[in-house]
């Protein structure tokens, strides 16, 4: 499975998992599933919330960069990287 | 809608014991914008970034107080000038007008005390390594040798006896206090025997007079009790060599090893907490001094002058180095890293001190755990393995302090040039002491034999 098939989060399991998130506006995560807690950054937070909305990762891609005006093209490959973050601990 | 700040998106799994007292605090007020009275980013525009700025009140101030707590105490006081703390030329020739001799340990330090015009008599010349020609020239100008092992011993006899001179010596000693490691590689051991045959050597000899003793028992030593430990041996050892020789001791030198206000690594609680204060030093060492000289009252003897070599204590403090941060990172773990344009080439000391860390801006976000790297292409050059920072830009100055021992003499020119120091006078105007490197002075030592000029051949240049 690439990446990109992954950040659409077609993956039905991920979404309930992100659902499940108890997420503070300071960015401290938890999960209730497994006990472990996570601190998110702010940017990070943004996108977890955009996904939580049910958005995917292009238009949360593209929110970013609009919220902090940087290239597209950045917010994108950040948020690949973020999303492969997630995987390593959700 | 207020703007986000960009920063990568990040999730980072908490461990256990790892949220801390800092929680996700924010530190807005934790910054410097000057340091000694001058505002930094003046300094790092007109220096350039890394620059060293060192405070020459502080200095004086420092090596006053030192020299005050000792002779309030006993009287008759030196305070020799630790040339390998801190040599650079301007702040050798401060300690020198505050009445500091100079303590040098080679033939380049005891030629750069002679340069900058200290008298022979005003040199204590310690280390292991004193070469012939540097000793004869120690021996024509009177300094004061401190010898360090048998062969320097015979060494400096041969000398004295081709110049038909008698040379006073002293003994540099080691021994167990107790407290600390013994340094039992520099000078003549006590426990084994070895400093009473020396001595027995140095009473037979023609040329040579013992008059000194001297120790050193280790850097930054937290206990003063090391202290009175020292000083009973030493005069122990003292009455025990004028009891059965013909010998009188003028001077008991007990080296330097006073803290300085840094954090050392392996210690949780910070420097204020740890390290006790100058006078409780100064106590233990003068005190216990005058107990075990007072049957020279007796005898209408003087008493020893007491010689310290304090380097650390005396300039730690007066120094701090600018910075900038050239790059972000994450690591794997999720930790914040970021590269600084200094590392451990220009402090040695970030070795074993965690040295504080300031920022010079308000903090625009909570404070993480962060790990700061230098500009090496080396794993060890590591200013900080671990310390909470607010997040870092490109370009931000820190102001790391502090740092004036030891590294204006143990940096390396390795990779990168070697920045200005600059002084900041008692009026507050500000000169540079030491130039920054730059090409030339990189390459001045490098000859190239003739079949090396060219690198490549102006055919080959054009391909
Ligand atoms: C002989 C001698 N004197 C003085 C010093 C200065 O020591 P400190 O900086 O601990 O005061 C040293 C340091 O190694 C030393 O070896």
């Amino acid at each position: 499975m690439t990446k990109k098939s992954k950040l659409k989060l077609g993956n039905g399991n991920r979404c309930e998992r992100l659902h499940a998130l108890a997420i503070s506006e300071t960015g401290f995560i938890f999960d209730p599933q497994t006990g472990q807690s996570f601190t998110v950054n702010q940017t990070g937070l943004f996108v977890l919330n955009g996904f939580k909305k049910g958005k995917d990762s292009e238009t949360v891609s593209h929110d970013l960069a609009d919220a902090c005006s940087v290239p597209i093209e950045l917010a994108q490959s950040s948020v690949e990287a973020f999303i492969l973050q997630l995987e390593r601990y959700l | 809608m207020t703007k986000l700040l960009w920063e990568p998106p990040f999730i980072q799994p908490h461990r256990l014991g790892e949220i801390n007292k800092f929680g996700r605090m924010k530190a807005r007020d934790n910054y410097v914008e000057h340091v000694f009275g001058v505002p930094v980013a003046l300094l790092k525009e007109e220096f350039g970034s890394p620059c060293f700025v060192t405070s020459e009140i502080h200095f004086r101030n420092n090596l006053r107080n030192l020299k005050k707590a000792f002779e309030r105490r006993y009287g008759d006081v030196i305070h020799g000038w630790s040339y390998k703390t801190n040599y650079i030329s301007a702040m050798c020739n401060i300690a020198h007008q505050e009445g500091c001799y100079a303590e040098v340990v080679s033939a380049f330090e005891y030629e750069k005390a002679r340069k900058l015009g200290v008298p022979g008599k005003k040199i204590i010349f310690n280390g292991p390594n004193k070469g012939k020609d540097i000793l004869e020239r120690a021996i024509n100008d009177g300094a004061h040798i401190h010898l360090d092992h048998l062969d320097e011993l015979n060494l400096v006899s041969k000398i004295a006896s081709r110049l038909n001179k008698i040379v006073e010596v002293s003994l540099r000693l080691n021994f167990d206090t107790g407290f600390t490691e013994p340094w039992s590689r520099f000078g003549f051991n006590i426990e084994s025997g070895q400093a009473r045959q020396a001595t027995r050597l140095l009473a037979a000899s023609k040329n040579l007079k013992l008059s000194g003793l001297h120790s050193h028992i280790g850097t930054f030593i937290l206990e003063p009790k090391a202290y009175i430990q020292q000083v009973r041996i030493m005069c122990k050892f003292m009455r025990e060599i004028e009891a059965s020789h013909d010998i009188e001791i003028d001077t008991i030198d007990i080296g330097g090893g006073l803290p300085s206000k840094n954090a050392l690594q392996s210690i949780y609680l910070p420097p204020e907490q740890v390290i006790p204060p100058l006078s409780e030093y100064a106590d233990a060492i003068c005190n216990t001094l005058i107990e075990e000289t007072n049957y020279r009252n007796q005898l209408k003897r003087k008493k020893p002058t007491l010689i310290f070599e304090s380097g650390r204590a005396a300039v730690d403090d007066t120094q701090a180095l600018i910075v900038s941060v050239v790059g972000n990172k994450r690591l794997p773990d999720g930790k914040r890293a970021a590269i600084l344009d200094a590392g451990t080439n220009l402090l040695f000391t970030a070795y074993w001190y965690n040295h504080q860390v300031q920022m010079t801006r308000p903090a625009d976000g909570p404070l993480a755990d962060t790990a700061l790297y230098g500009p090496l292409c080396m794993n060890i050059d590591v200013v900080r393995s671990s310390i909470q920072l607010p997040p870092l830009e490109y370009g931000d100055t820190l102001v790391i302090n502090p740092v004036g021992a030891y590294n204006n003499t143990q940096w390396m020119q390795f990779i990168e040039y070697r920045p200005n120091v600059v002084l900041v006078h008692e009026d507050n105007t500000y000169s540079v002491i030491r130039e920054r490197e730059d090409l030339e002075v990189m390459c001045q030592q490098d000859r190239l034999p003739e079949h090396l000029k060219i690198a490549f051949s102006t055919t080959e240049a054009k391909k």
